[in-house]
């Protein structure tokens, strides 16, 4: 094998070819220094929009709590499974594992994602439990992941559902004060840019392009306690006269806060999949009743102020019946002659037509309107009604003789709250606020304080033993309240049959630190008086809630002069 | 005189008394190998890290597999290095024979393996065989044999270069039935090269080359997903979803890795975007995670492999071992186009193929014909040295 001899064979071509792949090495070198310093700005983009993603990272909901703090609506974390339907496509083989983690129809599963195939991301199943989570995540399957979301959480469910409202599925107000107060309680999602594999997994976060802001807690005007009191004492009212539906508010007479607002039936916001969105409507200001005797306080503080009348003036409403034009005003039974107070105290229709009547319609429209009915009271709660006081240019003289005793005007129950905390706070009437109120608010002078000192000892005489609301009585307060009790109106016509029984109060009556008006829908036929149905609870719900604020008592030995009330109490 | 004990004995007292020995071992071309396999393991390991981990639950699979190729290899380079060249200069035929034999066996269902359409692998037992990466070398060993048989003969057309083109058709086509049409090139290129400084005319030289860019031409255009790959090497970013997927892909990873690199195992395009990260496109990820240095590091290191090749060749010359020269430069070319073909393929330079980085792929067949190719050199080397000591 020795070839010896010639020390080279093609010396040009050995050096030719070498020479020629070194060349080429060096075009290697040149396109490797063009796409990774020329271009590469241009490839980086080209990758950046394969792989970097804008994600949005989601921040809790503002609480809301109660006057004290106590928790009325929580968000709590938990996790939404999503897909990213190409990447989820390929994966078809492990898609009944997921559809029987998740709870789901394979079928329904499989057509989702079909509707989905060209979009990037889409929900599987939302909110789910850790434990479901977890075995989601388990599954490692390719284009499946968890998302953080908020589920809302109202630990005191039932008792506030209707005031507090509740939210949707992606955290946004719907009822309540959870839409009245959209705004602030709104969480802001943060967005931040990440790297993802080709599987959609996120490799790192990239930059943060704007921080997630978490809402604002607010802090409303109800009491949990006296809600709950509200509610208990409600409940057993609607149950022990077979009522339809019943509704109530406790304010505050001074700040003008609401501290409880109760409706029923009621319902539970954490779990409302069958509820219809009547069931969601807080009746308390959506709704509208007339109001019937409640509103005789109003009345004859027209009448007081006008100076016409003083309390102690007599009005002769015999025989218990009174003509105006077509129509006949009837008392229970003929109360002969009867003072100005005694006219509230017994409740007299003829004698509050006849009141009326004494005066110009301005004067009782403008009274009617300065205590607040026939507009909004600015509470913010959605859907709320103005209700309905027609201009007295439109009124005849049986709509005087009738708006006297509540017939032929609509109020809202938290506008007949709103008018007696008039009276309870000497004649000023003070914004509403569903929102604690930590500095004290101008009210507006509607009536003189003597008219409403005037007033409020009427009504003190109207639960005492001898008026309708007798049942409202309290152990060591004194109370000053109103009885009423409408025929329902149904589709134009007064049924004969169907009641609206309500009662509206203030205690303690010397000093009135909180205002409640209670309403019964359509109780039991047998016993439909507003005395009968709402009194009770209002005396109930008082006993506790004055208590609970700290609220002296007024008359420490009422003991003596207090009395088992006419009707029997209902069973708690 | 040195005798070949002696070598096998190196120690300190015979290196100091013996100024004038040379080094045992070609130390430019071992460094570049031993450079080349330490940053493809790295680089195997770091590319494949996620896609092992997803797919087979462990992180180090294609490491540890990698690992053992290359300790393999590093054995067999051990026992080519020590054959004596007569008996590859021997063997070529018969060699040549059985790889054709392989070739087919590939083909026939049941023995070979298919993925993605390719049959490429024989299973034996444990691991899997690529024979169109064993016919690379064989074909180099029995085309320089030839060449040395056949030195008068070179000038005459028929007996120069004909045979020769048959022996590489008949192989080409063995390879395209699998296919494996980057092999195919690879073979084609070195051949062409070999026959370039073998001397054989020049205008027999050209004809060959025309016939064979022909040839491709037309086997690009009988087959769409050939002409398919042509076009989408092309202009890449007209079909970056489909046609142009990978190479879109490999040109960002080049892209993001600028001067310096991402930082190693910082890598975006291996986590499933760019296909086969690990083995035909492990250089885009070395180039996205070390930059334009670790390119031309590589670059560099095949070039110098290159080079000590070509050398190796031209001192086997001088003594006169003129097959181990022609086998010097195959070999030299054989590495050398492969790893220019890959990396210009990665760089979107070239047309897609199916071809491995020698020694920084993942790849047992390649990593394993790699060493034995380096062995063959080392072969040269060292009878050339004895050689020229006399030893013979």
């Amino acid at each position: 094998m020795s070839h010896s001899g010639r020390s080279m064979r093609h010396p040009v071509r050995y050096w030719l070819v070498l020479s020629g792949l070194w060349a080429i090495l060096g075009l290697l070198g040149v396109r490797a220094t063009y796409l990774q310093v020329v271009a590469s700005d241009y490839l980086q983009r080209q990758g950046d929009a394969r792989y970097l993603r804008t994600v949005t990272d989601n921040a809790h909901r503002g609480m809301i709590l109660d006057r004290n703090g106590s928790p009325l609506a929580i968000s709590t974390p938990v996790q939404s499974v999503w897909a990213d339907p190409p990447a989820f496509m390929r994966a078809r083989q492990r898609w009944p594992a997921l559809a029987r983690v998740l709870g789901l129809q394979q079928r329904d599963l499989a057509r989702q994602v079909r509707k989905y195939a060209d979009r990037e991301f889409m929900y599987l199943k939302r909110h789910v439990t850790p434990d479901v989570a977890a075995r989601a995540r388990a599954l490692k399957i390719p284009g499946v992941f968890l998302q953080r979301e908020y589920r809302r959480y109202y630990p005191t469910g039932a008792v506030s559902g209707h005031v507090i409202g509740f939210t949707d599925i992606d955290d946004r107000g719907q009822q309540g004060l959870e839409l009245a107060y959209e705004a602030m309680l709104r969480s802001t999602p943060g967005k931040k840019r990440v790297l993802r594999d080709l599987y959609g997994n996120i490799i790192e976060t990239v930059e943060s392009v704007s921080l997630a802001t978490p809402g604002k807690d607010l802090v409303v005007s109800l009491d949990r306690r006296i809600q709950y009191l509200v509610y208990r004492e409600l409940g057993a009212a609607m149950e022990a006269y077979n009522a339809r539906a019943a509704t109530a508010i406790v304010m505050d007479t001074h700040t003008g806060e609401v501290l409880a607002m109760v409706n029923l039936p009621g319902f539970n916001p954490n779990n409302r999949s069958k509820l219809t969105s009547a069931a969601f409507r807080n009746r308390a200001v959506t709704d509208v009743f007339e109001p019937g005797s409640t509103l005789k306080p109003f009345t004859v503080a027209a009448a007081l102020e006008s100076g016409q009348l003083t309390p102690e003036s007599l009005i002769d409403t015999a025989p218990g019946r009174f003509r105006v034009g077509t129509k006949i005003i009837r008392d229970l039974r003929n109360y002969g002659e009867l003072s100005v107070a005694q006219v509230i105290e017994k409740s007299s229709n003829v004698g509050a037509a006849k009141i009326a009547l004494s005066m110009s319609k301005e004067q009782i429209w403008g009274m009617l309107r300065r205590a607040g009915f026939g507009e909004t009271t600015g509470s913010r709660l959605p859907g709320e009604s103005a209700g309905l006081l027609n201009p007295p240019s439109q009124w005849v003289s049986i709509d005087q003789a009738s708006v006297s005793f509540g017939y032929g005007i609509s109020v809202t129950s938290l506008q007949l709250a709103r008018a007696y905390a008039v009276l309870a706070n000497d004649g000023v009437l003070v914004p509403i606020t569903m929102l604690r109120r930590d500095a004290p608010v101008r009210g507006v002078k509607v009536m003189t304080r003597r008219t409403a000192q005037q007033i409020r000892n009427m009504l003190e005489l109207a639960v005492s033993r001898r008026g309708t609301g007798a049942a409202a009585q309290l152990l060591h307060y004194s109370v000053a309240g109103k009885t009423g009790t409408v025929h329902k109106l149904i589709s134009g016509d007064y049924a004969k049959d169907r009641y609206v029984a309500s009662f509206a109060g203030m205690a303690p009556a010397s000093n009135p630190r909180l205002v409640m008006v209670v309403t019964v829908d359509e109780p039991e036929a047998r016993r439909h008086f507003g005395g009968q149905t709402a009194a009770p609870v209002f005396s109930r719900v008082m006993a506790g809630a004055l208590r609970l604020l700290n609220i002296a008592p007024d008359i420490p030995q009422q003991g003596l002069r207090w009395a088992a009330p006419t009707t029997s109490a209902p069973p708690a | 005189m040195v005798s070949l004990t002696h070598e096998r004995k190196p120690d300190a007292s015979t290196r100091r008394s013996a100024g004038r020995r040379r080094p045992k071992a070609d130390g430019w071309l071992l460094g570049c190998v031993l450079a080349l396999v330490g940053l493809g393991l790295v680089m195997v390991y770091s590319s494949s890290i996620s896609f092992a981990e997803r797919n087979i639950g462990d992180g180090s699979y294609y490491l540890w597999r990698q690992s053992i190729a290359v300790g393999l290899g590093l054995f067999l380079m051990y026992v080519t290095m020590r054959t004596p060249v007569r008996l590859w200069e021997a063997a070529g035929p018969y060699l040549l024979l059985g790889g054709m034999a392989l070739l087919v066996l590939v083909l026939i269902p049941g023995a070979g393996i298919t993925v993605n359409g390719s049959s490429r692998w024989l299973r034996l037992g444990a691991i899997n065989l690529q024979p169109s990466e064993l016919i690379k070398l064989i074909l180099v060993v029995y085309v320089a044999g030839y060449f040395v048989r056949r030195q008068e003969e070179l000038h005459n057309f028929t007996q120069g270069v004909f045979i020769i083109s048959i022996v590489v058709v008949a192989i080409g086509m063995l390879l395209l039935q699998e296919p494996d049409l980057g092999a195919m090139v690879v073979i084609s290129m070195t051949v062409l090269g070999m026959l370039f400084l073998a001397g054989v005319r020049f205008w027999h030289f050209g004809v060959v080359v025309v016939t064979g860019v022909v040839g491709m031409a037309i086997l690009t255009l009988i087959a769409p997903y050939r002409f398919a790959r042509v076009v989408g090497f092309l202009d890449p970013w007209a079909d970056p979803f489909n046609s142009g997927f990978q190479l879109v892909q490999a040109l960002i990873a080049f892209g993001r890795g600028e001067w310096f690199g991402v930082g190693l195992g910082a890598s975006v395009q291996k986590l499933y975007y760019l296909p086969a990260a690990h083995t035909d496109f492990i250089f885009a990820v070395t180039a996205e995670e070390l930059g334009l240095l670790g390119v031309l590091v590589v670059i560099v290191l095949f070039g110098i492999l290159v080079t000590r090749a070509f050398l190796i060749s031209r001192q086997a010359e001088r003594v006169g071992l003129l097959y181990g020269a022609r086998l010097a430069q195959g070999v030299g070319l054989l590495l050398g186009l492969q790893a220019i073909i890959n990396m210009g393929v990665n760089m979107g330079a070239l047309p897609t193929k199916g071809l491995t980085l020698p020694f920084l792929s993942y790849g047992g067949s390649s990593i394993l014909t790699s060493f034995i190719a380096v062995g063959l050199l080392l072969m040269v080397q060292r009878e050339t040295r004895a050689h020229a000591w006399g030893v013979q």
